[in-house]
């Protein structure tokens, strides 16, 4: 490469975006000096509409160099060596296009010819996509792709359970349509963060709202075992003790309605929007009326037993009452009748489970002085401000500003559910769910409309929300599962509608199951598929046991990998298929409107990601890839036939005073695909006043219209559909429980009974530390070999970038502590003889992962941090920076595994010295 | 007169290091050269601990130490405030590395690049063999200050002519402008604001205000 220093010809600055993580996405421009990308801007022509106002975080300004990293695949690759693993040199070589193509066709057409699903009954192709969704918002028409391919199993996942949200994803859909949950922070004044490290994994939208609340005082209080960046910038750090959670949120209900009471508690909320009414019988289930099957409340007015929604009741919310008749109905529809009995109120239930919880039972779990949790809950009760309104858009609403926001491994893996429960009950209690100031889903992802979660609220049953659980019943429950992860099979919650519903089910299943099984399974033997596409996906790092892991993706007849340079997953491929990167291809996506995390805005719209550059090599736009493999699988019909609908773009091609639909039989390029998508997003969103096609997009970027604050808070369209909430009382749970397990049962199988416990109408502490404790004795080890807890935090350089290839990312991240080394308390490390800067091994029971010390006095005494996703071992730059990983060493474990088949990143350990500081 | 300085809001400050990508990127400077970075300060023992996140960089001081120990007047005040070094004139002595306070300045003797000796596209366009064996510093992103001499832009509102870290900053920590100017942004917050200057016992007397709680 020539050096250039002469005055530049030309120099641009392209609108695109980022969404490098799934907190996008966030707006920035290219600044293209002569045909090539120099700089990341940000796009302040998007200030207006943009609430972190034009600008990306720190991880969009190492795209320049993902651009023209000398390391990326940059022409289609085959594998020469048949023989797979990790000590196997894969022997690529290049090859054309055409033969790539060719190759990933043969095997697809290979597929079609046998039939799509394989002898178990699974599908012979599966998919695994990276981080959290943001792969979509890169992969241009691939989903079309898949629409009109047909059953495709997306159970092996790269973290999907194990790194996500997972029973946030699933419990927050459920109870509130809060895939993702935030606190409403541009109205909050008080803020409980249980592990939520929003400074870090929020994205620009939530770093600026928090930073303003700072400066207006809002008080943040985060909870977690080490003071981590959201830490650093809260007003209070609680250090507490790993995965004990839920017993300091269990506390703070015990505050709010034991020692506060119901009086200083939001009762028209309780009244009206939740099931706190409702009558439980002893037997633990709903009374209901025995002619209409509605659960009974009591009616103060009457005094007596009326259907929940009986027009002029006023329900009581405490107390229990005697009811001459009623019925329940159990598992399996079976129905009692009761004459004579007592009914407690749900919220009755509530008190009298929680009065064990105490702050100073707490204490003894938490590590958290009981004066402390006190001081919390009062704090947060008093900042809730009940009674006070606020007025938007002309229209009053409480103002509840108070929120408990939960992190990763609190709101995933055993006690999750604890967690998201507690969380959702404490914003019920003094109104602040779904209200302004607190706490708010911000998308649907198992409900649909996907980009507006009020449209997803129906009627259903007892009144509440209508949900779409997968079938428990013996009739439809399936018994023999349809996907490697079981997710129908196992978690009727994660549901049936639509794909993310399978994305979520437990992955590490279908990982760990190609291995050894329960002895007491009885349904097919999981089968591998038969073609296995990658795309932006690194599982041999992102997943755990990641050793065992690259062993079983080995093992894979066919892998086709879409790839930016060699990596520990795509090692094991037969062909790789180099993407234009995020610079150098198009694809138009919403924003605004529901997103993830902090995302909801002023406005909705659409955004265009566009070539900035041209592609390096003979790397290709991915619709483009996309559509030479419709063609060459006769897909063609279907496939155009998908993205007319929507699939992959903004709105449907074709409406009722437009059409822009695709003629398959043209063969549209993929500039003419995003062209008709312009047109038609524009022409939706501005209801037929505007059409805008892509050289518009090209120039302007995005295109935006104003949406209204009141979309952000569900509770007034449950108040208008009259629905209430399904809390705090669990019974639907409890009965879909007991349901699963009769069905398991029915099958002789046994395996899945510690999870069947989970399905509880009020959550009972139960030990969740030491369940990774007995998983540690039980497979022989003593745990004074291992005295430390290794938990993992995010970065902002690297969370779901996968950016560990970029040099700058690496630069600038060591101006942070503990990047790419082990965080450890001081004192301890001096116990140990450890110093700053030493290199440690740190060592689970199935493996060990070694990097450089790193003392802070922000960690508790009992606690190892290593922070981000590394140990790579293929992946050039990467694998040189000596970075440890907990996913090396964390097992995949049927006991480590909740009910909603997600787990948390958290091993017992033990750490020495292996060299000293040269 | 006009005298530019930065505010830095230490209650917004995450830490995140989007200005010193930023910093890199506009200033093409090579691997390991930062001319601003955000430091992570701990302070207390445990469970009683304080981390605070504190951007440096050049502070652009009205008595700046680098310039008096320079021999070849290669550093120098500018009029509008800005510490400027002209490469030509500067013979990578290293004096001015040792005199500033504030650990702002670096020289670098061999030109190399982000994956070894062989330059990136991005890296060969903006390579500035001018650069090397001289010292080098955040210089408030002069070209930029310059250019609003030109335009009429106003340094700290218009971001065309505004420094790239104070652009790129997510947290909204920055504000830059002519504090000479009580209309300016910046003099209007630090009005408002409790503020420090760092190590001003020197006498430095820093252009860069850390602003750390209300008036």
């Amino acid at each position: 490469m020539s050096m250039e220093t002469a005055q530049p010809k030309s120099v641009k600055h392209v609108p695109t975006y980022c969404y490098n993580c799934v907190s996008g996405p966030d707006f920035m421009c290219v600044k293209v000096v002569d045909g090539v990308a120099t700089e990341i801007e940000p796009n302040f022509a998007a200030a207006e509409v943009h609430p972190a106002r034009g600008k990306v975080c720190v991880k969009a300004y190492g795209l320049v160099q993902k651009t023209y990293n000398p390391n990326r695949i940059l022409t289609p690759m085959k594998r020469t060596n048949p023989k797979k693993g990790r000590n196997e040199d894969p022997g690529f070589v290049p090859i054309s296009w055409d033969e790539a193509l060719d190759l990933v066709a043969g095997k697809l057409n290979a597929v079609r010819a046998k039939g799509l699903v394989d002898e178990a009954g699974l599908p012979r192709v599966a998919v695994s996509l990276g981080h959290g969704g943001t792969p979509s918002n890169y992969m241009g028409t691939f989903p079309a792709f898949l629409a009109a391919w047909g059953e495709v199993d997306f159970s092996f996942g790269s973290g999907q359970g194990v790194k996500c949200v997972h029973s946030e994803h699933l419990y927050g859909e459920f109870w509130h349509r809060g895939f993702t949950v935030a606190a409403d922070t541009p109205n909050c004044r008080y803020n409980i963060a249980v592990g939520a490290n929003v400074d870090v994994t929020g994205g620009p939208c939530a770093v600026i709202r928090h930073a303003d609340a700072r400066v207006r005082g809002y008080k943040r209080v985060q909870v977690e075992p080490s003071l981590t960046a959201t830490g650093a910038c809260s007003a209070e750090w609680v250090p507490i003790r790993p995965k004990t959670d839920p017993a300091f949120l269990f506390a703070l209900i015990h505050v709010l309605v034991r020692e506060n009471g119901l009086a200083k508690l939001d009762i028209p909320f309780l009244r009206d929007r939740t099931a706190s009414p409702y009558l439980v019988a002893p037997d633990g289930l709903y009374l209901r009326d025995a002619q209409s099957g509605k659960p009974l409340v009591w009616d103060e007015v009457s005094a007596t037993a009326v259907p929940h929604d009986t027009a002029g009741a006023r329900p009581a919310l405490a107390g229990s009452y005697r009811l001459a008749h009623a019925v329940v109905v159990d598992a399996d529809k079976e129905r009692r009748e009761y004459s004579d009995v007592e009914g407690r109120t749900a919220y009755e239930m509530l008190s009298q489970h929680i009065a064990k919880y105490t702050p100073e039972w707490a204490e003894t779990i938490c590590d958290v002085k009981a004066e402390t949790i006190r001081r919390i809950a009062n704090e947060y009760l008093e900042a809730a401000s009940i009674g006070e309104t606020i007025v938007i858009d002309g229209k009053t609403l409480p103002l509840r500003p108070v929120a408990v926001t939960l992190g990763k491994s609190v709101n995933n893996g055993w006690g999750a559910f604890e967690c998201c429960w507690a969380r959702t009950v404490l914003a019920s209690l003094v109104g602040a769910l779904e209200n302004p100031g607190g706490l708010v889903g911000t998308t649907v992802r198992l409900n649909k409309s996907r980009d507006n979660r009020h449209l997803s609220v129906k009627p259903g049953e007892d009144g509440f929300m209508v949900q779409y659980f997968n079938p428990t019943n013996k009739e439809e429950w399936q018994s023999a599962p349809a996907t490697r992860n079981l997710h129908q099979t196992l978690v009727p919650i994660v549901g049936h509608n639509g794909a993310w519903s399978q994305a979520l089910g437990p992955t590490q299943l279908a990982w760990m199951f190609q291995g050894e099984r329960p002895d007491d399974w009885s349904m097919p033997m999981p089968t591998l598929p038969d073609v296995w596409l990658v795309y932006r996906s690194n599982p041999s790092i992102s997943f755990w046991d990641t050793k065992h892991l690259a062993e079983v993706a080995a093992k894979f007849p066919f892998m086709a990998c879409v790839a930016y340079t060699v990596d520990e997953t795509n090692y094991m491929a037969d062909v790789l298929l180099p993407e234009a990167t995020d610079l150098e291809s198009d694809q138009m996506i919403r924003m605004g409107g529901t997103k993830y995390m902090e995302q909801f805005w002023d406005y909705k719209g659409v955004v265009l990601r566009q070539k900035a550059v041209e592609p390096q090599g003979e790397a290709r736009d991915f619709t483009w890839i996309t559509t030479e493999l419709a063609k060459r699988t006769g897909l063609t019909e279907a496939y155009f036939g998908a993205i007319n609908k929507g699939v992959s773009g903004v709105s449907p091609l074709k409406g009722k005073d437009y059409d822009f639909s695709l003629d398959p039989a043209s063969e549209p390029a993929p500039e003419q695909i995003w062209d008709a998508v312009c047109r038609a997003a524009t022409v939706t969103l501005s209801e037929g006043s505007e059409e805008h096609d892509l050289e518009w997009f090209r120039e302007h970027g995005f295109y935006a219209v104003p949406m209204s604050r009141l979309e952000w808070y569900l509770t007034p369209t449950m108040e208008k559909l009259g629905l209430r909430y399904e809390l705090p009382y669990q019974e639907r749970l409890l009965r879909t429980g007991r349901e699963l397990g009769r069905r398991l049962h029915e099958q002789k199988m046994n395996w899945w009974d510690e999870q069947l416990s989970e399905y509880t109408a009020l959550p009972e502490w139960h030990d969740v530390p030491g369940r990774w404790i007995r998983n540690l004795e039980n497979t022989g080890a003593k745990i004074e070999d291992f005295p430390f807890w290794l938990l993992t935090t995010k970065s902002m350089q690297y969370h779901a970038g996968g950016n560990a290839a970029i040099e700058v990312m690496h630069e600038v991240a060591q101006n942070l502590r503990g990047h790419a080394g082990v965080i450890m308390n001081t004192k301890t490390a001096a116990g140990l003889g450890i110093a700053e800067g030493d290199r440690v091994e740190v060592r689970s029971h199935i493996g060990a992962t070694y990097g450089k010390a790193s003392l802070m006095q922000g960690i508790r005494p009992d606690t190892l941090i290593i922070i981000g996703q590394f140990d790579h071992w293929a992946t050039p730059f990467a694998n040189t920076i000596g970075a440890p990983s907990l996913n090396t060493i964390a097992p995949m474990s049927l006991d480590l595994t909740d009910a909603t088949g997600s787990g948390a990143d958290i091993v017992r350990v033990g750490v020495r010295r292996v060299e000293a500081t040269a | 007169m006009t005298r530019y300085v930065m505010s830095i809001d230490l209650r917004r400050c995450v830490g995140c290091q989007t200005c010193t990508a930023a910093c890199k990127g506009a200033n093409a400077t090579p691997p390991g050269i930062q001319w601003r970075r955000v430091l992570d300060i701990e302070t207390g023992e445990f469970p009683d601990v304080r981390r605070t996140f504190l951007p440096i960089a050049c502070m652009h001081c009205a008595n700046p130490p680098c310039e008096a120990v320079c021999p070849t007047r290669a550093t120098t005040k500018r009029a509008d405030g800005l510490v400027a070094i002209d490469y030509d004139l500067c013979i990578g002595c290293a004096n001015c590395v040792m005199a500033c306070p504030y650990d702002a300045r670096s020289i670098v003797h061999e030109a190399h690049f982000a994956y070894g000796d062989t330059p990136m596209a991005s890296e060969a366009k903006r390579f500035d063999p001018d650069r090397i064996g001289v010292s080098m510093k955040c210089t408030f992103c002069v070209d930029r200050i310059d250019l609003a001499a030109i335009t009429g832009q106003i340094p700290g509102v218009d971001p065309e002519v505004t420094p790239a870290c104070v652009n790129s900053c997510i947290s909204g920590a920055m504000q830059f402008g002519d504090i000479e100017d009580a209309d300016s942004s910046v003099s209007r917050l630090l009005k408002e604001t409790q503020h420090y200057r760092m190590h001003e016992e020197l006498g430095t007397e820093p252009s860069v205000y850390y602003i750390w709680d209300q008036s």
